[in-house]
Order: structure tokens, then C-alpha cells, then sequence
């Protein structure tokens, strides 16, 4: 922001103008404030002494303070460095401390303290308010006030705590964000007479008129950016009159003033020409003629945000002039949200990716006309995008995301709600997008588990999955609801970094145990859609991701007890060759469990870890639709999808694939005799029985990514395999999944917070929309 | 260019002693590093550093050389140095434990060579010499006269009372 740049300028000129001048300060008070501020400009250079203020002619003042400093070292820094050094003192208190030491230090210090009172709490404000409207003060402070926030007050702040301000004029950011009491009465005088405005934000101050924007634009001509989001008693002249006098306007939020019209805009788009960002959010009555100005005249705009603008056409990109030798760009253009602009068909995003090939964020949710064509036309912003919102845009198909994820490799969002044509293979190229953090795809009721399998697994590559620890930080999986608590754990066992996981609507979720973990629902929420509401959150998710693994441990140590019976049993049907196996404890470990049914049915639940190392065999049908509750077995490999070509390398499972194999006939009887075992495992609800199983492989599942080595719990995987960097991992939490678990977690927490740093969201919540969309 | 850091120049300092000095330490200081390049021919012509004695360009030159390799400043770098200032690194801690004639004159010496990291170190360790002290313990850490009356002092707390730890 032009603002934050500006301020270390400002205090430092406020502050050494202060000290360059009469070495009296009570002068100051009565000293016009216009001289006592042009004093900057001849403020000393910082090479100077700080020779005393008379004359630096006089010798004996220069020998005075040569004597000074001699004395105390500390003199010798002039003002510009003191307050360099007073900067550095982060607390109110530390600056107050310095202004008592002596004069010099005073008048170095109070600009600091001054540049923004703090204004969060009533005793705060009450003795501010005293100092600058006291009569016979020690400083101007209300001059050296350059911001003032009080948005932390917001229904607190009424006119009358803002009144005590209004001496202040040389405020320079004035954010007052939903104290929506303020009213013209204290706003208007405060702006009234400051020439030195950049920042106003007046959000949902819904009293206020165009008395106070026009004194705006009689007074602060140096505004650049203005936020009236939800005044809807501001009009169109008023707006026209600051577009026409604040000739350096660079950011402008107009959010939902919906009697803002073409008029205004249009006005802005002739005379604002240096703007970056203009939010025009729920402006119904705009029309496609004031977005075709904008663009036109405004060719460094960079943000431009037309969400909910439903009377704009194909037109208001349709009608851009042609460039005059080579097409017209908008090469600044970063961001364009169109949500719910349902007008707009595919010829308008094919020329909007023509004219702004440079889009980052790209928001079209609820275009509900656009199909493939725009995707494809989308796919022309390769790296560029990052950003990307689908949702409710439910003629795509899997084609143009396919292509999408192809194209576009940087892509760290997007959001596909209620695209409900998309299908795992749609998930499943996306899942290898190397940056993705945030996925949404509430309603996309096609996905199973195979999409939260390869999004557990991110980009792979011959097998292994590339880039180390997945960055996966939010997925939104409502009411996808073929979704399992196995394919859900999978997710969790493999993204460290999650820190949303929404889940409303999925029927295997909705049980009390998994429920304690999920935050509470939102107070503007009817009974269903309690009931339903599943949204799992920071500790949340941690707390789920445990609780899952730990109940698999259950599962196992059960497991393996009931191996050690069967093994000690002797000789039965195919016991020899389980019992040999500590292999077979393996995949048991690995969750390959199984529950009877509450109708004495067979429920199997089966670790991919069987098939996926067995290429040739045991053959397990990709879960269906049909098979209602798909195992986990069928989850966690990678089915045979159209058009998917998994090609893992299968070196690193020979051994385990002989083994399983080898295995296979026994296959049944494992399942089996798991399923006397296991009753106690109730996190899951697999019916694929028996018989399922012996259908045929698919093709795919040859080399496929073994399960085993994602998790990373007991035991350690085979010595051959723990080159693989997971299975390592694996190998590492031997004392337990829990254990296990935890430790990666504690490893990869802080690679987490790094990662937050890597802020180019521009939304923040953005993902709870999503969620309500999809609602 | 991969020659130019053995490449040698030489400074004089206010004193006019002649320190030679490997190139890439010198233009750690944007001062000397813009006459080099407004000089055209470095290492042949001293490059008279004005305003720093020769005790105080040597302590100077000292912290370059230990930083020479640093990379270079990001944008945000102010930003981030006002938020910590205890984050010194302790290489730097021990470089600025010296008396105080020396850390303001390194001070000094540091912005008008324009190095800004070490104007940033020594800025912080004056900031930590200040904080949490009460004004009485600030004048005597720097030997600062108190030059208020009682009253003003009184008045300019009171009138600044809202910044007081509660």
C-alpha cells in the first residue's frame, strides 16, 4: 500500500522537523502548523552533528556540544538515527519512557508514539482525547497523528469518541470498518480541512451521506483509496465528485452499494486512470458498458472484482476496442471475479484470456453458461493461474479439467463445487498438481475414494510421489458421499499440513465418535443442516487423524492376536501359509481388517497392500457406485480409470508382489478369519464380501502405489523398500501409528508455518462461501 | 565479473590512513560501491571516506568482511527488522560489544556508508539498550542530563499517560 510505504517518510520528517525546530517546545503549540511542518524540509542531513538549534556559525555552540558528546556519547547521533533507533521500540511504553529522558529525546520519540494512538480500550481513548484537546499542551499531538484505527471499537465507537478527534487533521489513514454508529456528524468535521488523506475506509457505515464523501472530495485530494463498502446512502454524484477531484486514486471498494450505477463508474473509469483495484461487488444495476470503460481506460488495473454484477453481458468484453496494431492486453490484470455474473457465456472468457493473458485469480463461480470452451480458453494462462473457481459452473466435464490441470501446472486453488459431471479422473489430475493447497469439491457427488487416494498422494512419478511432504492445506468434500472413513484417513495420513477438512453431508461421517472432533456449526444454521454439518478444523483435524490411527492400531494389535490363535490353531486350511507370515502381520498392521455386518454378511475391509503389490493378483473390482460404501480395499488403489495411465514403477514391490501372489488363494480365508477378529473396529463399513474379490484385476492396479508404504504406521516396511522416502518415514514410527504419526507431524508443523507464509490467496475466506454454496 | 571480489581497492579514511581492502567487502557500503562504479577504474584511485576515522573504518570493515557473502536485502526488509528487535544475531551481538563512543560512531559510520544491515544491527542493540528501562535508568546507561522540570515532566507524562504499561 502506497500508505505504508509513505510512513517511515512521514515520521521520520514529522519527528526531525520536530527536532529541527525552536529548541522551546511549547512554542509549537502556538506555532502555525504549516511552518512548524515546513521545518522538514531543511531538516539536517544525517551526516551532521546535531548542532544545537540556534546557529551553526557559532563556534562556541559547536564546542558546547562537542563537550555534550564527549559526555555522553549518545549525542552525537543526529535526529534521523535516534528515531531510527526509537523505531525499533515496538511497545507504547518503551516510547513513552524515551519521551521523559530529556527534550531531545522528547521531541524524537513523540512522533513514534503519536503516528498511531493506540485507540483499542475506553481508558485509552478517554486520555488521548485529553492530551490533543487540551489547551496548553506540551505538543501538537493532534498534528502527529497519522492514523487512526478504531475499528476494534466497531458498534462502541459513536460520534462522540470520534468528535474528540477532529483536531487531528493530519491523518492520513482513517479506518473506521464497521463502527457503523458514526454518522456524518463526527466524520465530516474530522476529514473537514486535512489535506493529507490517503486512506479511508468507511465500511458499513451505513448512516453515512455525501455530505461527508462531498468534504471528502472538497478536501483530501491526495486520497488514493477509498472503501464505502455497504454505504448505501452514498450516491452516484458523490462518487463522480471524488472520482473528479482525487485525481490519484488507486484502490476503490464500493462493495455492495447497490445504488451505485454506471453513471459514477464511468466517471471513474475518464478520470481515474491510475487505478490498480476497483471492488465493485453486488452493484446490480451495473451494466456492461462501465466494465468495458474500466478496462479500457484503466490500464494498470490489476484487481477488478464484479461479483454479483448480474446485469453484465458478453458484451462488456465483447465490445473492448480492438488494439490498434496488436491486440489490446490488459497485461496488469491479475485478478477477475466474475461470481454469479450468469450472463456471461464462453465467447466472453475466451476474450477475456486473450486480453489479459497475465490472470492469476480467475473467479467464476456461478457462470453457470460457461462449459468446456471456457475451460479450454482457461487453459491458455498456463503457469500464470493460480487461482481458479469453478464452482457451480455444472457443465464441465472431465475433459476440460483434465486439460486444465495439464496446462496450468501452478495452480494452488480451485474450486470445483457442484460440478457434478467431474468424476475421479477429473481429481485424480489435479491430485498431481504440484502446488495445490486448496481443493473444492462440495457436491461433486461422482468422487470416491480414488480421489482421495491420489490426492494423498499428490504428483507422482514413477512411483514415487515428487516434492517430498504434500502442501495440501484445505479440502472441501462435502456431500461427496460414496466417501469412506478409509479413504478420508488415507488423506489425513498422508497431508501433514491440513488444516480444513469439511466433510458435511458424507453419511459415513455422521457418527457421533468422529463428530467430537468437528467444530461447531455455524450459528445461522437451521437443524438439518446441523445435523449434517461436518467441517473438521486445525486441532480438529489433527484430533481426527489421531483418533483414526488409533483405532487402526486397535484393529491391528486385535488383528495380530487373532493371527497368533489361528497360527497356534495348527494346520488348518491354509493357515500354514499365513502363519508364516509376519508378512501377513503386515498387511494386517497396514489395516487390512475386516467386520462382520450387522446382518452377519461378510464386510471386508481390505488393505490395498494385498493387491497393489500383487499385480497378477488377488483380484479386487474397483469399487462402484453400485457397491454402495466401498471398501477401503478398493480405495486405496488406483482402479483402472479411462483414460488413466498409472505407470509406477513395480521394481520396488517385486518381492512384496511374489509374495502376495503367492498368497492369493489364501486370500479368502484371511478375510475370513479377520472377520471374527475384528469386530471391534467399527471405522468401516466395507461390504465388499468375498465373492467380490475375486473378480477380475484391473489392468491398472499393476504396480500400483502400495498403500503400505504410505502409511506410516507399524511396523517398518520390508528393508527393500525403505529407500522409498515414505516407506523410511514408515520406518521411523515403529513404536506406533500414534507415535508415528506424530513425530511427522511435528516435522513437517513448522514446514507448515512456513508455508502459510506463502501468502498470494487473496481470499481469505473464500472457502466458507464454498461451503455454504454447496449447502 | 567472477574476478572482481579478489579484485583490491583502497579507502582513506578522515584521518587519511590508506586501508586496502578486497573489493566485494568495501561494497558491502552502496557509498563506496557507487564510487567505484562512478569511478570507472577501481583499485587504482583512493577512495576518500570523508566522515570515518581510521579506528572506526576498520571496525567497519571488520563487520563487512565477516558479511560479505550475505545475500543481498529484500523489499521487506524494514518491515521485518522493526518487528524483532532482540533478533540479533550473535556474531553481531559481539561485534557491537563495544563503548558507546564506538557503537555510535559504528552507527555513524554505517549510514553515511550506507550499509544498511549494519545500521540495522547497531540500531537494535541502542533499541535493546533502552527497553524495558525506566527513564531515570535510560540517563544513566547514556549519561544523559535531564533537562525537564519537574513539571514539564510531569505535564508530558500525564499528557502521554495512555501509553503506559497497565
Amino acid at each position: 500500500m502506497a500508505m505504508s510505504r509513505s510512513r517511515p517518510r512521514h515520521r521520520m520528517s514529522s519527528a526531525s522537523n520536530s527536532s529541527s525546530s525552536s529548541s522551546s517546545p511549547e512554542r509549537e503549540v502556538d506555532d502555525d502548523n504549516d511552518s512548524f511542518m515546513q521545518q522538514a524540509n531543511d531538516s539536517q542531513s544525517s551526516l551532521g552533528m546535531d548542532t544545537s538549534d540556534d546557529s551553526s556559525e557559532d563556534a562556541a555552540a559547536r564546542r558546547a556540544h562537542e563537550q555534550r558528546c564527549r559526555v555522553s556519547p549518545v549525542h552525537r547521533l543526529p535526529a534521523e538515527l535516534l528515531i531510527a533507533i526509537f523505531a525499533r521500540l515496538n511497545s507504547p511504553a518503551d516510547l513513552q519512557r524515551c519521551l521523559l529522558v530529556c527534550k531531545e529525546w522528547a521531541r524524537n520519540s513523540v512522533g513514534l508514539l503519536w503516528h498511531r494512538p493506540a485507540m483499542s480500550n475506553w481508558e485509552n481513548i478517554h486520555t488521548v482525547v485529553r492530551s490533543i484537546r487540551k489547551a496548553d499542551k506540551f505538543f501538537a499531538y493532534q498534528d502527529l497523528v497519522k492514523r487512526l484505527n478504531m475499528s476494534t471499537l466497531t458498534t462502541d465507537a459513536s460520534d462522540g469518541t470520534l468528535m474528540g478527534m477532529s483536531e487531528c487533521k493530519r491523518i492520513e489513514r482513517l479506518t473506521l470498518t464497521n463502527c457503523s454508529k458514526l454518522t456524518d456528524l463526527s466524520v465530516q468535521p474530522l476529514v473537514d480541512g486535512n489535506r493529507s488523506l490517503l486512506a479511508l475506509d468507511v465500511t458499513s457505515l451505513e448512516q453515512l451521506t455525501d455530505r461527508t464523501l462531498s468534504t471528502v472530495a472538497e478536501n483530501c485530494l491526495r486520497l488514493q483509496g477509498l472503501n464505502v463498502t455497504g454505504c448505501r446512502k452514498i450516491s452516484d454524484a458523490a462518487i463522480a465528485n471524488i472520482a473528479r477531484n482525487c485525481r490519484h486514486l488507486k484502490r476503490l471498494k464500493f462493495n455492495n452499494c447497490a445504488q451505485l450505477t454506471d453513471t459514477s463508474i464511468m466517471i471513474i473509469a475518464a478520470h481515474s486512470t491510475h487505478l490498480l483495484e476497483i471492488d465493485l461487488y453486488g452493484l446490480h444495476r451495473l451494466e456492461s458498458p462501465a466494465v468495458t470503460a474500466l478496462l479500457t481506460s484503466c490500464p494498470h488495473l490489476r484487481e477488478m472484482r464484479l461479483a454479483h454484477c448480474t446485469r453484465i453481458t458478453d458484451s462488456a468484453f465483447l465490445d473492448l476496442p480492438p488494439g490498434l496494431d496488436t491486440p489490446l492486453t490488459f497485461d496488469a490484470l491479475r485478478i477477475l471475479d466474475l461470481t454469479d455474473c450468469n450472463e456471461l457465456g464462453d465467447k466472453s472468457i475466451e476474450k477475456i484470456i486473450q486480453c489479459a493473458p497475465r490472470l492469476r485469480n480467475l473467479i467464476l463461480a456461478k457462470c453457470r453458461h460457461i462449459t468446456d470452451r471456457a475451460v479450454f480458453a482457461i487453459t491458455r494462462l498456463g503457469k500464470n493461474l493460480h487461482y481458479i473457481h469453478l464452482g457451480h459452473c455444472n457443465r464441465i466435464t472431465d475433459a476440460s479439467v483434465e486439460a486444465l490441470a495439464k496446462s496450468c501446472t501452478r495452480i494452488r486453488y480451485i474450486d470445483l463445487a457442484c460440478c457434478n459431471n467431474l468424476s475421479d479422473v477429473s481429481v485424480i489430475k489435479l491430485a498431481g498438481l504440484p502446488k495445490l493447497k486448496r481443493i473444492g469439491l462440495v457436491k461433486c457427488a461422482g468422487i470416491t475414494d480414488h480421489s482421495l487416494n491420489a490426492l494423498a498422494m499428490g504428483e507422482v512419478r514413477n512411483g514415487r510421489r515428487l516434492g517430498g511432504v504434500s502442501v495440501l492445506e484445505r479440502v472441501h468434500l462435502s456431500y461427496c458421499t460414496l466417501l469412506t472413513v478409509e479413504g478420508v484417513h488415507t488423506l489425513l495420513s498422508h497431508c501433514p499440513k491440513l488444516t480444513h477438512l469439511s466433510l458435511t453431508g458424507v453419511q459415513e461421517f455422521l457418527r457421533d465418535e468422529l463428530l467430537s472432533f468437528c467444530r461447531r456449526a455455524p450459528q445461522e444454521f437451521n437443524d438439518h443442516q446441523r445435523d449434517v454439518f461436518c467441517v473438521f478444523s486445525g486441532n480438529g483435524v489433527r484430533d481426527l487423524r489421531q483418533y483414526l490411527d488409533a483405532q487402526r492400531t486397535q484393529a491391528a494389535i486385535v488383528a495380530a492376536a487373532t493371527a497368533a490363535a489361528a497360527a497356534a490353531q495348527g494346520p488348518g486350511e491354509g493357515s500354514v501359509t499365513m502363519g508364516e507370515g509376519s508378512d501377513l502381520g503386515d498387511g494386517d498392521d497396514r489395516d487390512a481388517h475386516s467386520v462382520s455386518g450387522e446382518d452377519g454378511t461378510m464386510m471386508v475391509n481390505v488393505h490395498p497392500n494385498l493387491f497393489h503389490a500383487a499385480g497378477t493378483a488377488p483380484a479386487v473390482s474397483a469399487p462402484t457406485a453400485a457397491g454402495g460404501g466401498n471398501g477401503a480395499g478398493g480405495a486405496m488403489h488406483y482402479p483402472a480409470l479411462p483414460g488413466q495411465t498409472y505407470t509406477w514403477q513395480p521394481q520396488p514391490h517385486h518381492q512384496h508382489q511374489h509374495h502376495w501372489t503367492h498368497q492369493q488363494p489364501q486370500y479368502p480365508h484371511y478375510a475370513q478369519y479377520h472377520a471374527t477378529g475384528n469386530n471391534a473396529n467399527t471405522s468401516t463399513t466395507t461390504t465388499a464380501g468375498p465373492a467380490n474379490l475375486s473378480s477380475s484385476a484391473p489392468a491398472s492396479t499393476t504396480g500400483g502405489p502400495s498403500g503400505a508404504f504410505l502409511w506410516n504406521g507399524p511396523p517398518a516396511p520390508p528393508p527393500h523398500l525403505s529407500h522409498h522416502p515414505l516407506a523410511a518415514a514408515a520406518a521411523a514410527g515403529t513404536a506406533g501409528p500414534a507415535a508415528g504419526g506424530g513425530g511427522a507431524q511435528h516435522v513437517t508443523g513448522m514446514m507448515g508455518a512456513a508455508m502459510l507464509d506463502d501468502v498470494d490467496e487473496a481470499f481469505g475466506e473464500e472457502e466458507e462461501e464454498s461451503e455454504m454454496l454447496g449447502d | 565479473m567472477a574476478g572482481e571480489g579478489e579484485q583490491m581497492v583502497k579507502l582513506v579514511s578522515s584521518d587519511q590512513v590508506e586501508i586496502p581492502v578486497e573489493r566485494k567487502v568495501a561494497e558491502r557500503s552502496m557509498l563506496i560501491k557507487n564510487m567505484i562504479e562512478d569511478l570507472g577504474a577501481p583499485g587504482e584511485e583512493p577512495i576518500p571516506i570523508m566522515n570515518v576515522s581510521e579506528p572506526v573504518l576498520r571496525k567497519v570493515l571488520e563487520w563487512c568482511t565477516h558479511h560479505k557473502n550475505d545475500p543481498a536485502p529484500t523489499q521487506d526488509d524494514d518491515a521485518d527488522s522493526r518487528k524483532k528487535t532482540t533478533d540479533i544475531e550473535d556474531w553481531d551481538q559481539k561485534f557491537m560489544q563495544v563503548d558507546q563512543e564506538m557503537l555510535f560512531e559504528i552507527i555513524l559510520a554505517a549510514n553515511y556508508m550506507d550499509i544498511k544491515a549494519l545500521l540495522d544491527v547497531g540500531c537494535k542493540t541502542v533499541a535493546n539498550m533502552i527497553k524495558g528501562k525506566s527513564p531515570e535508568e535510560i540517563r544513566k546507561t547514556f549519561n544523559i542530563q535531564n533537562d525537564f522540570t519537574p513539571e514539564e515532566e510531569d505535564q508530558i507524562r500525564r499528557e502521554n499517560e495512555w501509553a503506559e504499561d497497565r
